[in-house]
C-alpha cells in the first residue's frame, strides 16, 4: 500500500542521532516525521538467542563486513532505536582534545561551541540516567579488570552506561528485555512520539526529492514523504553517504575518510569460575592507553553463539576449548584506527573497504601484550591468542611478548567494528568536505545530516554520547534556520 | 494448507558439521552439533538467512569438503577419510596461511554456533544461565 504525507521536518533514521534530533524538534511544536528502515521492535520481544536478534535487530543479520586485505564485521542495529539497541550504552563525552584537533585543524570549534555540547550532554546524561556500572552487577568478567587495573595503577574503572536498574544478564547485544538500557528505543523515540512525531518504521528511503537545489522531500518503495522545512539524514556513517550518492549530491569527499574503532578479543582462562554471563556486558574498562596508545580496553561478554566461535581448535580440541568456557573471561582492545576506508554503493549494491594500517596493526600488538599481561594479573591460567602465527594459547605474562612481534598483516588477526565515523564530513570549505558548519550539505539547500558522518575524526571512545549531542546541537541550528 | 518442505543438509555436509562437533560424547559435558538440534537450527537457517550469509555458509562447506583434505595432501572429499583425519584436515583448513581459507572456517564456526551456542544443553554445560 502506498503513502504520502507532508511534515516541516523529515529524518532519516531512528538511531542515536535521528531520535536526538527529534528530541528537540519535537519540542518547537514542528511537525515532524522519523523514518526507520528496519524493524519496529518492543523490549519484551527481545530474547536470550542470537539467531534471531541478528535476522530481527542487525543490518545484514550481522554479516554486514568491511572488505580489504581482511574481512572486518560492521556491526550496526536496523531496527527502531538503530545501534542503540545493540550496543552497550556506554556513555563517553567527547574527550578535549579530541575536540581541540577539531577546532584546530578542522576550524570547527564555532560550528561546535564545546560549552554547547556541554550542555547536551548535561540533559543527555541526566535523562537517560548515565551513571557508572554499579558493583552489584559487576559480575566477576569485569571484577577481574578492576584486580588486574588496581594491582597496576593504571586509569580506568567501572563504564559510565545510559543504563538504569541494571540486571546484569549480560545480554545488551540482544537487545534488552529488561528495557533498563536506555536506548533510543525506550527514550528520545517515544518522547518525540508523545509529542506529535510520526514514526515510520521499515520505510526505507531511497532517494531524496529535490526542487531545483532544495530538497523537499524523500521517496521509497511505496512511499513519499514531502518535507516542508528541510530534510534531516541520521542514517549512520554508512548508510548516510550511499542514500546522498543515490540522490544526486556530488563530492569528492562522499562516502571517503571511513574511520572507525576495530576491536579484537581476547580471552583469558581461569582455574575458577568466572560466569562471564553473569554481570554487566561491558561494565568496566582500562583507559590509561587511550591517548598515548590510541586503544582503551574494555570487558566484553559476547553471547555464547559468538563467544563459541572465537574459540580455537576443531572437533576434540575445539569442544575442549568450550568446556572452558565457564572458566574464561572475556575482554576486547578497542583501537583508534588511523585507517581511512571508504564506502561506496555500486552496481551490486554496497561496498566498504576498510584497511588497518601498519601502524594501526603495531599499536594494536601493543594493545595486545598488555591485555595478556593484565589477564594473567588477574590470574589467568592461560591467554587465547586468537592470533594466526603466534602460539594458539601462551601461559605466562613474559609470553606476552610474543604480541609485540606478532605478524603486520591485518589478516592476522580477528577485528570487528561498530563506531564509524567520517563519510560526509563537515567543512568549513566545501572542497574539503560534504556538509557546511551549519550541517547543511554544501551547494544545496534543505538538506542536512546530523550523524556520526559528519565526524572528521573518530575518536577514541564510545561515540553515542557525542553522535546524541552534536545531532541535539544541529536540530537547534536546523530549527532555527530552516 | 500448504506443507512447507523442510530445508536439509546433504551428507557431505553433515559430515562436516559432525566432525566440527562431533556426536557421541567427544567430551562428556559437551554435546555434539547434532544432538544438539543442529538439524532444526539449519532449516530455520536455511529459510531465513540474508543470502550472502547462506552463501559464505555454502562456500565454507566447499571448502571444507574439497580444498581441506588437499592441505594434508590427502584426496578429497572429505568424506573419504577417518574422523582422525578430516579432523587433522579442518584444522588445517582453520590454521591455513591463506587468509580467505581460514575465514572460511570462521564462517564455518559461525554458523554452527549460532545454531549450537543456542542449545540450552549446551549453554548449562557452559555456564550460561
Amino acid at each position: 500500500m502506498s503513502w504520502s504525507d507532508e511534515f516541516d521536518f523529515v529524518i532519516v533514521g531512528s538511531g542515536a542521532a535521528g531520535a536526538s534530533a527529534a528530541r528537540v524538534l519535537a519540542d518547537t511544536g514542528a511537525s515532524l516525521a522519523i523514518l526507520e528502515e528496519g524493524p519496529a521492535v518492543t523490549s519484551d520481544e527481545f530474547g536470550d538467542r542470537a539467531f534471531p536478534a541478528f535476522r530481527r535487530l542487525y543490518r545484514d543479520m550481522g554479516a554486514q563486513v568491511a572488505r580489504g586485505r581482511t574481512v572486518i564485521p560492521i556491526l550496526q542495529g536496523s531496527c527502531l532505536g538503530g545501534s542503540t539497541v545493540i550496543n552497550s550504552g556506554i556513555s563517553w563525552r567527547m574527550p578535549e582534545e579530541v575536540w581541540a584537533d577539531w577546532r584546530d585543524t578542522f576550524g570547527l570549534g564555532a560550528a561546535l561551541p564545546l560549552a554547547e555540547l556541554h550542555r547536551h550532554w548535561d540533559r543527555i546524561e541526566d535523562e537517560l540516567g548515565v551513571s557508572p556500572t554499579p558493583e552489584a552487577v559487576w559480575g566477576r568478567n569485569n571484577r577481574l579488570m578492576d584486580d588486574a587495573r588496581r594491582a597496576r595503577g593504571l586509569a580506568g574503572g567501572p563504564m559510565r552506561r545510559s543504563v538504569v536498574g541494571c540486571l546484569g544478564t549480560a545480554r545488551c547485544q540482544l537487545g534488552c528485555a529488561s528495557g533498563s538500557k536506555q536506548s533510543m528505543l525506550v527514550t528520545y523515540l517515544p518522547y518525540a512520539r508523545e509529542r506529535g512525531a510520526v514514526i515510520r518504521p521499515g520505510a526505507r528511503v531511497d532517494r531524496i526529492l529535490w526542487s531545483g537545489d532544495r530538497a523537499v522531500g524523500v521517496q521509497g518503495r511505496g512511499f513519499t514523504v514531502t518535507a516542508r522545512r528541510a530534510v534531516i539524514v541520521a542514517a549512520s556513517a554508512i548508510q548516510t553517504p550511499t542514500l546522498l550518492a543515490r540522490s544526486g549530491v556530488r563530492s569528492r569527499h562522499l562516502g571517503l575518510h571511513l574511520q572507525g574503532h576495530p576491536g579484537t578479543p581476547l580471552i583469558g582462562v581461569f582455574d575458577d569460575e568466572v560466569n562471564m554471563w553473569s554481570g554487566a556486558t561491558q561494565g568496566y574498562e582500562i583507559d590509561a592507553y587511550r591517548q598515548a596508545g590510541r586503544f582503551k580496553v574494555e570487558t566484553v561478554s559476547l553471547p555464547p553463539e559468538t563467544f563459541l566461535a572465537t574459540l580455537p581448535g576443531v572437533g576434540g580440541s575445539w569442544v575442549a576449548a568450550m568446556a572452558q568456557a565457564s572458566r574464561a573471561a572475556s575482554w576486547a582492545v578497542a583501537l583508534r584506527a588511523y585507517a581511512h576506508g571508504e564506502v561506496r554503493e555500486g552496481r551490486f549494491g554496497r561496498t566498504i573497504r576498510f584497511d588497518p594500517e601498519t601502524r594501526d596493526i603495531e599499536n594494536l600488538r601493543r594493545a595486545l601484550r598488555i591485555t595478556a599481561e593484565l589477564l594473567f594479573l588477574a590470574g589467568a591460567r592461560e591467554v587465547i591468542t586468537g592470533v594466526h602465527g603466534l602460539p594458539e594459547r601462551i601461559t605466562s605474562a613474559d609470553q606476552a611478548r610474543l604480541f609485540e612481534d606478532g605478524p603486520l598483516d591485518p589478516a592476522a588477526y580477528l577485528f570487528s567494528m561498530s563506531h564509524l565515523f567520517g563519510t560526509a564530513r563537515m567543512s568549513v570549505r566545501p572542497a574539503e568536505g560534504v556538509v557546511g558548519p551549519d550541517f547543511g550539505v554544501h551547494g544545496v539547500r534543505g538538506l542536512y545530516v546530523v550523524d556520526s558522518s559528519v565526524f572528521p575524526t573518530n575518536l577514541g571512545v564510545n561515540p553515542q554520547l557525542t553522535i546524541m549531542a552534536i545531532a541535539m546541537h544541529a536540530a537547534e541550528r536546523i530549527a532555527a534556520a530552516a | 494448507m500448504v506443507r512447507r518442505s523442510r530445508k536439509k543438509l546433504g551428507p557431505r555436509a553433515r559430515a562436516v558439521i559432525d566432525t566440527m562437533l562431533p556426536s557421541g560424547a567427544a567430551h562428556r559435558m559437551l554435546p555434539g552439533a547434532f544432538e544438539a538440534g543442529f538439524d532444526d537450527f539449519y532449516d530455520e537457517f536455511a529459510r531465513t538467512a540474508v543470502a550472502p550469509m547462506r552463501l559464505a555458509f555454502g562456500t565454507a562447506l566447499f571448502a571444507a569438503i574439497w580444498v581441506a583434505p588437499i592441505l594434508i595432501r590427502r584426496l578429497p572429499p572429505l568424506t573419504r577419510h577417518s574422523r582422525a583425519d578430516r579432523e587433522r584436515a579442518l584444522g588445517a583448513l582453520a590454521t591455513s596461511g591463506s587468509p580467505l581459507l581460514r575465514q572460511l572456517a570462521t564462517v564455518l564456526k559461525g554458523v554452527i554456533c549460532l545454531g549450537y551456542g543456542a542449545d540450552p544443553a549446551v549453554r548449562r554445560a557452559i555456564g550460561y544461565r
